[in-house]
């Protein structure tokens, strides 16, 4: 018996063999019912995290960064870590989404919404680091190309500003991927519901009734839209990763950084999509449709990207070495055995050490290892970010200015804050929206036909 | 939400997004406009007005220009003319000029009430005093005492008669370091009391034992300009210089050759060095008597003991006889603390035979032009007064710009002395420490504020003429919208009501003295006494000239001078031996030295922030006191850099934290003198320690002087620590990064001799067309082989520039989520030092030049990781390189750093929207953000530059090359249609620099000096391999000394 | 009004195969206005709607519009205010082409999305304020519809068929 059906609650199985078209209906619009007590503590301890992040946000902006640890050298810290860290997360959903879709895998229809949503989510996040990074948070807009009464112009050749591009597309094409997906989705629970929640979703469906005009210029809407992400999912963290690369600093100036800061993406943007999805299967008794393979098939991406990150590391040390130059020889040297050695090693093992057990099958579909090594792989993924940009810019070129940075309980607060925030949004959506795509798992179980035998759309 | 964050202001603060953005335009200071009436005169709004006259924050005595902009003064500079300094600063004279905006000076008379004062009229002080003098008076002579520091101008004659008609004891002029062993040597060996000039720039060798001359030694800024002349590769002459101290003080790092010797033994040293030079006869032939009588004594010290004895080998001493021997003329001087111990005055003997063996007598040393200093009274002196007022015979006491209270060992009885005096007055125009005991406080106006005059030497008369109003009052600021929503009281300032000493002291004069209307207090004011005492300057320099000339002419230069010929001395038959050199007092242990600190000297520049926030030169330290103690003693007893130690002595007890130190003499530490007050104002007050409670206060036997090296001292670890916060990172130099170069000296020598070329890495190959400058670009040049360490251009720049003073950033009062260092904040005895040292060490300085002193322990041995031999002190000021291929500006994404077309390195504050990457991406991390707001309470906004933007937090700020002061250049070369002159511009850091080691020019110019100078065959940029093509040009530094 | 106004006719089926079948006739007996109602996308049905292939869309070309638009005006917007504001930075010439290629192709992927969206939009009707009043709720969860529109003389016909195919239920 496979390990899940260990946990599920008692109340109605699951039909076997498989869910029909109706069982699907059911169990998604089930979890849309009215929200238990444990969802309401849940949400107020969030809400409660979020003030304190607000809280001290607005404190750091009445007194300046000097709020945060922030100093010369290193001007850029955890802000900029939590930066990176979130929008590397909202590339997993993307992915699912556009290139899986590309690749006609079928495992992912379960799990793309959940993942999706975590994308939006996750990019909102991160898009208010910046804000929250920079000295004079009320003028950010000054990045914004708009005609200014002084045909003011922000400087194209910044990577900063390659970002506000890249990442304000990159939102806006997801929130609409997401939207375009849900459309069908909404319709069906606008069907399943009776009252005010009906009328509402019949707003939100815009009419949608599954016409064959409809389905026409949807799919192929759709597989444009996978067509235009992939790209774009590559793009966003090779830009994000410029933001370093561009920089003369040793440690920084390197061409390897697209790369590895895409495949670093992937690789926590996995582990978050467990980290979400383990304990709505657990709540939505969703056993039926994210089953095992699902598991599996994400246990073996992340062990993938583990295995990447891993040459990327080694690469960046064989660089530094060959270079021949000092400056960077010490920068990379100071990683290993500086100030902040411990948080370099531990990031090694949780990102290149602990996926190695996906290695077994065994480990791949058992859910407590599963959490258990996402939550390090997303732990050593911060700390993956941490590395680059505290000891790189704390150990430069000019040795009279090398320093030690230490974070502040603002910093400290406003890192929690986000992930509040995050978590508020997310379990919203569960709660709103269909968090199982119930248009694309019908494609993938038995269409009922007269004739007695099973066939496969 | 303790204090006061109710629910209202907190709705307050969490709508403070907008309103702070509204306030992120507005500058600092939103005084009160009001258009003038009446303009005064040589006032044009917007135009500066320089008057000239004497820096007094040292007996030096310095020529300065002030800078008047809009009626206050707003910089202070050297004065070109003054033969002092010429045009040169220090760090101590770029900071006076707080000494006058002080928000604690005392601004109005003050009467003692209990505990506490009570404001007074001045019409009713003089009243009171007057009266109290005249009761003194009665009750019989010398009933009356006056302490003064060293006033050798009208107003210390018109104190000198003043107390004669009134039958009081004579004057006191107390100056701490008052070189009486000197004096002492003087007498002894050329039979006069004087303290001589010494003509650094003229010789070519110097021997120096223990004088700081850098630092603060007699004339620190006059005599960095003559050591400039003498020993940089610049002028073309490359003088050797030897220091003899037992401490690598800022001086002994710029010598060619640093001998440690054991503390008190330089009378040996120089004993033996006397003696190999008159038995190997290397020095001149002299008359045989006189030989005779140099070998007599000489011959006292057998070479191998003094060798044995001070520590410093037989070789080294003959070394030492040859060099001075060679560099004819030489130059051997004797001062510092380490020659205010035992032995001082045979040193200073010592020191003396050489001069004259070496027949600098009257060529480098010079008695006529003779120092001030020489006129500082004896200790013996004061001693005597302090006995009287112990004893009760004093009826009033008056003290002016002295603060024996701080300056004496508490072992002195001065203040017990004090208290049995029934009326104090102090006139002193800061609450220090002696004047907090006074009964009645009518305060003088600061120097900038006053006339008088100041003679540093005799044939220099410095002029002081007042070069604004008394400071006006300042009603509360707001500084912005943000204040008005926390409702936060601004800081006001009453302005200054007082009446110049120099009046009070004629108007008494004439009030006590029957018939004084015509005697010495006919003048009605100090000001016309001052004008008419000028008469006789005015006959001794420019006989002949009208006297109205004369003295616009004095006013302008500010002062007069004439040369004075050298007296012929002729030494004194019946020189005693130096007998055996007493040891010091004490359990056995290190000796303790109390050394004169670079930037507080006495104490007295305590109060000024700027120089708190300045590093020590050699340790690197702001604000703090530390005990510096030898690596091995540290290690024997078991502490680090950090660990407060308790330091004995048999006077008493101190507990500082430690500065362990790898070049100090292992039998000697050394405690920094100047911090430690009680009181001096918020900027002073309970910041570091004092040692003085560990010295003695019996005289030096043989000079009669104070002494600073007197004890031994016992450490014990007390387990507290008390880091000490140095904005220095690591300063291990790494020869494989090109920063701190150094080049030998004979190949240097050759490449100036030959001319140079281009440095390399000046021009790599770009991608790019080189950029076009149509009319200027803007250069430097700094030469390592002049800069003597002494952050003189580094406070200029902070007062040019209105850089912040970090100890008064804007953190959290409101108790939300405090930071960790803000938690102690409120329970700290100094939050405005505690807060400076906190963001300084942490690296949040804003200083946009900083010198910074490098380890430099030369070029590892081949195959050897770690590099060996003693560290050699490097001074590398480092600032925005400007460079060409600047790689902060691609960077920025709203252009706010951009490459204007005279090859500045821009900064547009009001742009800045503080991502703060331009300053991750420069290789010198020289670009400087704004982590808090910072304030500037009154009347210290009245210091800031108004031709600089004060900036807002949240902005990234960095050096300008004064582009304020390219811009006048370039306006008034206009007006004048022409084009700007080279040398016609001067950044701050250049004008103040005592050796000339920075120059500003056009580096499109190829005749400017800047341009000349950036071909020089010592020149390279800092990290050149980067190829940001830097407009700034390092000379290597020459170095002489041998790494072993 | 030459004719009278087309009604229509709803068959609700259960079964894919059957929904296809009565498809299929309806095409060979010469029906126009067959809409089929389906919970997911089944190219089988469209298929038989047509009869030949599956049918072309016109999205495409709204996605390829939007993204060269999008190209354009990021070199445009890019080179225009650099030469408006030309500022020397870095040592570097005021128009540099390859920084610019990023906003550039940020904006194509951009604008290209944007335009999909419209097109799915105009092109699928959407909103849609009154669908079908013969429009049944089960079609979003295990129900096939199709839909005939038809002059009223013929809708027996229709019936029939849809009847014949396996209609669980047939609405006019």
């Amino acid at each position: 018996m496979s390990l899940g059906e260990e946990h599920l609650p008692p109340g109605p199985r699951p039909s076997a063999p498989g869910p029909t078209f109706a069982d699907v209906n059911r169990d998604v619009i089930r979890t849309l019912g009215t929200a238990g007590n444990l969802y309401f503590a849940w949400m107020s301890v969030v809400a409660l995290l979020l003030a304190l992040g607000i809280l001290a946000w607005t404190e750091q902006i009445y007194y300046g960064i000097g709020m945060g640890g922030h100093r010369a050298p290193q001007q850029w810290a955890t802000y900029i870590v939590n930066f990176v860290f979130w929008i590397g997360i909202g590339h997993a959903g993307t992915l699912i989404s556009a290139i899986l879709y590309l690749f006609r895998a079928k495992w992912r229809t379960s799990i793309y919404r959940g993942a999706e949503a975590m994308t939006v989510f996750a990019v909102l996040t991160a898009g208010l680091f910046p804000v929250i990074h920079i000295g004079r948070m009320w003028l950010p807009y000054w990045l914004i190309p708009y005609p200014s009464e002084r045909f003011l112009w922000p400087a194209f050749r910044s990577p900063l500003l390659w970002d506000v591009f890249a990442i304000s597309t990159y939102l806006t094409i997801s929130v609409v991927f997401f939207i375009v997906g849900l459309i069908p989705d909404i319709a069906a629970v606008r069907d399943g519901t009776t009252g005010w929640r009906r009328r509402v979703y019949a707003v939100l469906a815009v009419g949608w009734q599954g016409t064959d005009r409809q389905w026409r210029h949807y799919r192929r809407a759709y597989g444009l839209f996978a067509a235009l992400a992939t790209p774009l999912v590559l793009s966003v963290h090779s830009v994000v990763s410029w933001d370093f690369a561009m920089a003369l600093l040793p440690g920084w100036h390197s061409t390897l950084f697209a790369p590895f800061f895409v495949d670093g993406a992937i690789f926590s943007g996995f582990a978050m999509v467990l980290v979400l999805l383990l304990p709505m299967r657990y709540y939505f008794n969703l056993y039926p449709y994210i089953t095992e393979r699902q598991l599996d098939m994400m246990a073996r991406l992340i062990l993938t990207t583990s295995l990447v990150l891993t040459y990327f590391y080694t690469c960046e040390g064989f660089v530094s070495w060959y270079s021949g130059e000092p400056a960077e020889r010490a920068s990379y040297l100071f990683k290993w055995v500086g100030v902040y050695a411990p948080w370099w090693w531990l990031q090694i093992f949780c990102n290149s050490v602990v996926p190695l057990v996906f290695f077994w099958r065994r480990a791949r579909i058992h859910v407590p290892t599963l959490y258990v090594v996402s939550l390090l792989v997303l732990v050593g993924m911060w700390l993956e970010r941490f590395n680059i940009i505290v000891p790189g810019l704390g150990h430069g070129f000019y040795p009279w200015a090398f320093g030690v940075y230490l974070p502040s309980v603002t910093e400290v607060a406003i890192l929690v804050g986000s992930f509040a925030w995050f978590f508020i949004l997310f379990l919203a959506f569960i709660r709103v929206l269909p968090s199982v795509s119930i248009v694309e798992v019908k494609e993938t179980i038995p269409h009922p036909v007269r004739a007695g035998h099973a066939q496969h759309g | 939400m303790a204090d006061g964050l109710d629910r209202r202001g907190f709705f307050k603060l969490v709508g403070l997004g907008s309103a702070a953005a509204a306030a992120a335009g507005c500058g600092k200071t939103t005084e009160a406009i009001l258009p003038y009436v009446i303009p005064p005169a040589h006032l044009v709004p917007g135009v500066a007005t320089y008057f000239a006259t004497v820096c007094r924050e040292c007996p030096a005595g310095c020529g300065v220009l002030a800078r008047n902009r809009d009626g206050h003064v707003v910089k202070l500079e050297g004065n070109p003319d003054h033969p002092v300094s010429r045009g040169a600063l220090c760090a101590r004279g770029q900071a006076a000029l707080l000494g006058t905006y002080d928000p604690d000076r005392v601004a109005t008379p003050r009467l003692r009430e209990g505990q506490g004062w009570k404001p007074i009229g001045v019409a009713d002080a003089e009243k009171l005093l007057a009266e109290k003098l005249a009761a003194a008076r009665q009750a019989g002579a010398g009933r009356i005492g006056l302490i003064s520091q060293l006033e050798t101008g009208t107003l210390g004659r018109l104190m000198d008669d003043w107390l004669k008609a009134l039958g009081a004891r004579p004057r006191v002029a107390f100056e701490p370091f008052a070189y009486e062993a000197l004096r002492a040597a003087n007498r002894v060996t050329f039979g006069i009391d004087a303290i001589p000039y010494h003509a650094f720039e003229d010789a070519r060798a110097v021997l120096s034992l223990g004088a700081d001359y850098l630092e603060t030694w007699l004339s620190p800024v006059g005599y960095a300009g003559g050591f400039r002349r003498m020993h940089a590769l610049g002028g073309g002459i490359g003088g050797s210089v030897i220091h003899v101290e037992p401490r690598y003080s800022m001086t002994a790092a710029n010598a060619d050759e640093w001998l440690v010797n054991a503390p008190g033994t330089e009378a040996l040293v120089a004993l033996a060095v006397l003696r190999i030079l008159l038995e190997e006869r290397l020095g001149p032939t002299l008359p045989a008597k006189e030989t005779e009588a140099l070998l007599a004594v000489a011959r006292t010290v057998e070479v191998e003991a003094a060798a044995r004895q001070s520590g410093v080998p037989v070789a080294r001493l003959k070394h030492v006889a040859e060099t001075l021997a060679k560099g004819a003329p030489s130059l051997v001087v004797a001062g510092g603390v380490a020659v205010t111990g035992p032995g001082a005055t045979e040193a200073a003997v010592a020191a003396n035979l050489l001069n004259h063996a070496l027949g600098n007598v009257g060529k480098t040393v010079r008695f006529g032009p003779n120092s001030a200093l020489g006129r500082a009274s004896r200790y013996a002196e004061l001693a005597a007064l302090i006995r009287a007022m112990a004893n009760g015979e004093i009826a009033v006491l008056l003290i002016k710009d002295a603060n024996p209270v701080f300056t004496l060992p508490p072992a002195s009885g001065f203040a017990q002395a004090l208290a049995k005096v029934p009326f104090v007055a102090s006139l002193s125009s800061h609450l220090d420490e002696t004047a907090a005991r006074a009964h009645l406080l009518l305060p003088d106006l600061t120097p900038l504020e006053s006339w008088g005059d100041y003679s540093p030497r005799e044939g220099v008369w410095g002029l002081m003429q007042p070069a604004m109003g008394p400071v006006p009052p300042l009603s509360a600021r707001r500084e912005d919208a943000v204040d008005l929503l926390l409702n936060r009281p601004g800081e006001s300032f009453p302005g200054v009501q007082t009446k110049p000493t120099g009046d009070v002291l004629l108007d008494i004069g004439r009030a006590l003295v029957p018939g004084a209307d015509k005697g010495p207090f006919r003048a009605r004011t100090f000001a016309d006494h001052l004008r008419e005492a000028w008469q006789g300057i005015a006959k001794a320099t420019a006989s002949g000239v009208p006297f109205e000339l004369f003295w616009e002419e004095a006013l302008r230069r500010g002062g007069a001078w004439r040369e004075v010929p050298a007296a012929r001395v002729t030494l004194q038959p019946g020189i005693k031996p130096a007998g055996q050199v007493p040891g010091l007092a004490g359990p056995d242990g290190p000796a303790l030295m109390v050394v004169p600190s670079s930037r507080y000297y006495d104490g007295r520049s305590a109060n000024k922030p700027w120089l708190h926030e300045t590093p020590d030169p050699m340790v690197q330290v702001v604000y703090d006191s530390w005990v510096e103690i030898a690596a091995e003693t540290a290690r024997r007893v078991g502490i680090a850099t950090g660990d407060v130690v308790r330091v004995r002595s048999p006077h008493g007890q101190v507990e500082l934290p430690a500065y362990v130190s790898e070049t100090l003499h292992p039998g000697a530490v050394a405690v920094p003198l100047g911090l430690g007050h009680t009181e001096y104002g918020r900027f002073a007050r309970s910041v570091g320690q004092s040692a003085l409670p560990l010295l003695p206060a019996e005289p030096d036997p043989a000079s009669g002087g104070l002494r600073w090296l007197a004890v031994r001292v016992t450490l014990e670890r007390t387990g507290r620590r008390e880091p000490l916060a140095t904005p220095a990172g690591t300063t291990e130099v790494d020869h494989e990064r090109e920063i701190v170069e150094t080049v030998a000296f004979d190949e240097g020598m050759a490449g100036e001799k030959a001319g140079g070329r281009p440095p390399a890495h000046a021009n790599l190959p770009s991608m790019y067309p080189d950029l076009k400058y149509p009319e200027h670009r803007w250069g430097m040049s700094v030469d390592l082989d002049a800069c003597t360490g002494c952050q003189a251009c580094v406070v200029a720049c902070v007062a040019e520039n209105n850089v912040p003073i970090m100890g008064l950033a804007e953190v959290p009062r409101v108790p939300v989520l405090r930071a960790g260092p803000f938690f102690a904040l409120a329970e700290q005895p100094n939050p405005i030092a505690y807060l400076g040292k906190w963001q300084i060490g942490y690296g949040r300085s804003i200083h946009w030049l900083r010198v910074e002193r490098w380890w430099d322990r030369g070029h590892p041995p081949a195959g050897t990781a770690k590099p060996g031999g003693a560290p050699r002190a490097r001074f590398m000021p480092m600032l925005c390189q400007h460079c060409e291929i600047a790689p902060c500006e691609p960077v920025c994404p709203v252009f706010a750093a951009y490459h204007t077309s005279e090859g500045l390195n821009g900064q547009i504050y009001n742009r800045c929207v503080g991502t703060r990457y331009c300053g991750n991406n420069c290789p010198y991390i020289v670009r400087r953000f704004n982590w808090y707001r910072y304030q500037w309470p009154a009347p210290l906004t009245l210091a800031l530059n108004p031709d600089v933007t004060v900036r807002d937090r949240g902005v990234m700020e960095k050096c300008t090359m004064c582009v304020q002061r390219i811009i006048a250049g370039k306006d008034r070369a206009k007006d004048e249609g022409r084009r700007p002159r080279d040398g016609e511009i001067m950044t701050a850091c250049q004008q103040t620099c005592p050796t000339q080691a920075i120059v500003f020019g056009d580096l499109k110019d190829g005749q400017s000096r800047v341009s000349k100078l950036s071909a020089s065959s010592r020149g390279y940029h800092v990290l050149g391999e980067l190829g940001t093509r830097p407009a700034i040009t390092y000379l290597k530094k020459a170095t002489k000394e041998t790494h072993g | 009004m030459a004719e009278a106004a087309p009604t229509g006719v709803l068959g609700v089926f259960a079964h894919v195969d059957t929904t296809i079948q009565a498809i299929r006739e309806l095409r060979a007996r010469g029906f126009k206005g067959v809409t089929a109602y389906t919970p997911l996308p089944l190219p089988e049905v469209e298929e038989a709607l047509t009869g030949h292939g599956l049918p072309k869309s016109p999205v495409r070309l709204f996605t390829l519009v939007g993204a060269l638009t999008g190209t354009a005006s990021g070199f445009a917007l890019t080179i225009w205010s650099s030469l408006k504001w030309n500022l020397v930075v870095g040592g570097k010439p005021v128009v540099s082409i390859p920084p610019f290629v990023v906003i550039a192709f940020e904006l194509t992927i951009l604008l290209g999305g944007l335009c999909t969206l419209l097109a799915l939009f105009v092109l699928g009707r959407l909103p849609r304020l009154h669908g079908s009043p013969r429009y049944d709720p089960r079609f979003t969860a295990d129900r096939f519809g199709v839909e005939v529109f038809c002059p009223p003389d013929q809708l027996r016909t229709a019936e029939e068929i849809l009847r014949r195919a396996g209609a669980e239920e047939v609405r006019a």
